[in-house]
């Protein structure tokens, strides 16, 4: 599938901001079932963008500029060309052993009411593939999609608590619960291409990785009870989303600040595989 | 366009690509030999030359001792070797004219012109000086008739099918030296720094014209690991592997796009070009070198074929 991304994100500030630093997370690198054909930032500042690759082997650019700067606008856009590769993941870029993603983070804490859905989840499941399924399923189930009570800085247990939350919520759910089985499990961000034909999104789309000993990473995707399929587009890993967080940074002044972000993500045109 | 077409126009890219490789290797090996002994060690340059050019089987079988008359001989001018030097532009003549109004007129001269002119060396110059002349008129031949390819031709799928072949031939050579090389790029080697391996690791990267490179990129004396980084995943190194995958990939994407649809080609190109671009000298050389050299050959390879089955038969 050939799927085609515009990410606009847009500060505007009641009073100029003399100075901004940010950290980009929004390239995606290749592996075997994602080829990107064309991906370029664009940043409305004149500015250095320097490309590097993080901890975790994401393409992170770094930009600052300064103000006085009333308006910033980072537009991302690119073409990829996904494979279905049933939700495994190889060829990408692995850093560290998978032992790694079995570190607790402040926002995946599995707390004992998580420890002990996970438990009952996934009794009587044997190997790791019919217990990821299992959690999969039950996540989805007792998480509703919510885009209201949660924010950006929503822990596991507090979402697992409202019992509500958005697919990044969702996935710190999971990857609390996965981690409490033993299981490595990441954090991955990203953009989905919707089946239902809807374009224009307010954000992008985050979902799991857990590590299968015979198959490797497969991602699972809670929000749609689901493993990845070409329809994704894999940007970003890290252990939760403040490590694949699209867009980190600081300023100084800029009182009154109001972001606006929109994500477009459709297919670019058909093509047939022969 | 005529899958027959296709085929001439990608195997002319190849022939010529190759003629340039030869000449080059010849060139490298015809300095390293005639530095004093010392310098160089007791090594056979014209044994590693012969295995360097991939031809180690059919040479044997016609002489039995790898020497600078042999070698020459073999690589440059012998109608015995389907590979040599002469066959590589008869043979690009050949294709040319199968398809003469698929190439530009510029094209066309240039290859004819050539082809006209090797006839003039005959059964091969017999003097050093005459013979380096020889090898610079191939690797000139080469210059201008990929410069005039960029220069005139349409970017139609004529364009992508001649840059195929010229960049599976080039990725195909430059493994090729990483293969009967790779020992002395072996970090652990213990002479570091002796005039022994300088002159062998100038003379790898004199053979993909990278020494001055080499000196821009990393602004310090030759150190192994550093040349295998740059002739195997610098992308800004024109003859390093992944230079040769990004444009492969390019190219392979603009026939997908001209012809609507795509296959095997496309991905397993892009899927060699994924394992380059997420690959790190260390882990490189964890896994070994060797390895990963072999494997990236045969994974050339089989895109080559993968190409031929899916557009040029």
């Amino acid at each position: 599938m050939r799927i085609r991304v515009s990410h606009r994100t847009v500060y505007r500030y009641d009073k100029p901001l003399s100075r901004v630093i940010q950290t980009l997370r929004l390239t995606p690198r290749p592996h075997d079932g994602q080829h990107v054909v064309r991906w370029r930032i664009d940043v409305s500042e004149d500015c250095r963008l320097e490309a590097q690759d993080d901890a975790f082997g994401n393409v992170t650019h770094a930009f600052s500029a300064d103000g006085p700067v009333s308006h910033l606008e980072v537009l991302v856009e690119g073409e990829v060309e996904t494979q279905d590769t049933d939700g495994i993941v190889r060829g990408a870029i692995e850093r560290f052993p998978p032992s790694l993603y079995l570190r607790e983070t402040p926002l995946t804490v599995a707390d004992p009411p998580i420890r002990q859905f996970a438990r009952d989840a996934v009794a009587g499941r044997e190997g790791e593939i019919a217990v990821l399924h299992a959690l999969l399923g039950a996540v989805h189930e007792a998480v509703v999609f919510d885009t209201d009570p949660t924010h950006v800085t929503t822990t596991a247990s507090e979402a697992f608590g409202l019992r509500r939350g958005v697919c990044q919520d969702l996935a710190h759910v999971f990857i609390a619960g996965a981690r409490s089985l033993g299981i490595p499990s990441r954090y991955v961000g990203g953009y989905l291409h919707r089946s239902d034909g809807v374009v224009a999104q307010e954000a992008g789309h985050a979902w799991v990785e857990s590590w299968v000993p015979e198959l490797g990473w497969v991602a699972f995707d809670p929000a749609h009870s689901i493993s990845a399929t070409e329809a994704y587009v894999r940007v970003a890993i890290g252990l939760d989303y403040l490590g694949a967080a699209p867009v980190r940074g600081t300023r100084f002044g800029g009182i009154g600040e109001t972001l606006e972000v929109e994500v477009q993500v459709d297919q670019a045109f058909h093509q047939v595989q022969s | 366009m005529l899958s027959r077409t296709a085929d001439n126009l990608y195997w002319v890219a190849r022939y010529v690509e190759r003629a340039d490789y030869l000449a080059r290797i010849l060139e490298v090996t015809m300095r390293l030999t005639a530095l004093p002994l010392a310098y160089v060690g007791s090594t056979n340059e014209w044994d590693s030359a012969v295995a360097t050019a991939g031809c180690g089987n059919g040479f044997f079988s016609h002489y039995s001792e790898a020497n600078e008359d042999t070698v020459r001989e073999f690589l440059a001018f012998s109608a015995a070797n389907t590979s040599s030097i002469r066959n590589c532009i008869e043979l690009a003549r050949t294709n040319a004219r199968a398809v003469r109004t698929a190439l530009t007129s510029e094209m066309w001269e240039v290859i004819n012109d050539s082809w006209l002119t090797l006839k003039k060396f005959g059964k091969g110059p017999t003097s050093r000086e005459e013979f380096m002349r020889f090898l610079r008129f191939v690797q000139e031949t080469s210059l201008r008739f990929d410069g005039s390819a960029y220069r005139t031709m349409l970017r139609t799928d004529a364009y992508w099918f001649f840059r195929l072949g010229l960049n599976i031939e080039r990725a195909d050579n430059t493994a090729r030296i990483l293969d009967t090389k790779y020992h002395l790029l072996l970090p652990e080697d213990t002479h570091i720094g002796g005039p022994l391996d300088y002159y062998q690791w100038a003379a790898i990267l004199r053979s993909v014209s990278a020494l001055t490179s080499y000196h821009w990129v990393y602004r310090e004396s030759l150190k192994p690991w550093l040349i295998a980084d740059l002739l195997i995943l610098n992308p800004k190194m024109p003859r390093s592997l992944a230079s040769c995958y990004d444009n492969l990939v390019i190219d392979c994407d603009a026939l997908a796009e001209a012809y609507g649809r795509q296959g095997t080609s496309q991905r397993k190109a892009r899927g060699i070009r994924t394992r380059l671009a997420n690959s790190r000298m260390t882990e490189i050389f964890q896994n070994g070198l060797h390895e990963f050299i072999t494997e990236f050959i045969s994974n050339n390879n089989e895109l080559g074929s993968a190409i031929s089955r899916q557009y040029l038969m």
